[in-house]
């Protein structure tokens, strides 16, 4: 790992809390979108994440050899929510089907909004984690002082 | 002999540089010097180039302009006290009496 190790890898965690928030402003801004480009309402978008290949030669050696190595993360996927939309009685509405109901994107405030605040503290960890090895790097070059 | 994680360590630790160990280690010192002083220039450009694209609005995203900014001017401090330790280095060697 070079002196920009710890850096690089806060820095994959950053993106993707990033792209979780992303993911939750999405869910917020569409709890009412009863129409979409595939056809009907909204489905409510889930991310996985998965841990990134190493980076460096020597930890995919290290990899390779049994021990355990360190990496970053990566944004493997952004999933659909296959719950079952919530059917609200509107007959004025224009997607209303024959019996007056529309179909509404199943979404819980309360979920989203824990969502929202569980990426912005991981983004706040990851960002603290930079601090760390920002402030040891100055450290070490302190030594030289 | 089996290849092991630790050997490969050190061999790798002995021969890349403090920046990023991807270019071959040159023979005399201002050669060693210059590449690492070229490295820092690379890392300044990168991160002025990330700033610009950012604040173009096409760019990466904050934190790695960020990001980037910061291991130009932490790569500039480690290399202006290599410098600060050669120069004194040149300074006691011209004081030298004979």
């Amino acid at each position: 790992m070079n002196l920009f190790g710890v850096m690089g890898i806060s820095a994959s965690g950053l993106s993707a809390e990033r792209t979780r928030a992303e993911v939750v402003a999405s869910n917020m801004a569409n709890a009412e979108s009863t129409h979409t480009a595939e056809g009907g309402p909204y489905q409510r978008k889930e991310v996985v994440f998965q841990s990134a290949s190493p980076s460096s030669f020597r930890m995919q050696l290290a990899g390779a050899n049994g021990s355990a190595s360190v990496g970053g993360v990566a944004v493997r996927s952004i999933v659909s929510d296959a719950a079952a939309p919530v059917m609200r009685y509107e007959p004025s509405h224009p997607d209303a089907d024959a019996n007056g109901f529309v179909a509404f994107p199943n979404i819980n405030p309360v979920l989203e909004m824990t969502d929202l605040m569980g990426a912005a503290r991981a983004y706040q960890m990851n960002a603290s984690a930079v601090q760390a090895a920002k402030q040891m790097i100055q450290q070490s070059i302190e030594l030289l002082k | 002999m089996g290849i092991t994680p630790s050997s490969l360590g050190s061999l790798a630790g002995a021969a890349s540089s403090a920046f990023a160990g991807n270019t071959a280690p040159t023979g005399d010192f201002a050669g060693t010097l210059g590449s690492a002083m070229q490295k820092v220039n690379d890392l300044q450009t990168s991160a002025e180039q990330k700033v610009t694209d950012l604040l173009a609005g096409n760019g990466p995203d904050v934190h790695a302009a960020a990001l980037s900014v910061e291991r130009a001017s932490l790569a500039f401090d480690l290399m202006l006290q290599v410098r600060n330790k050669v120069v004194g280095a040149y300074q006691e060697i011209s004081r030298l009496q004979f």
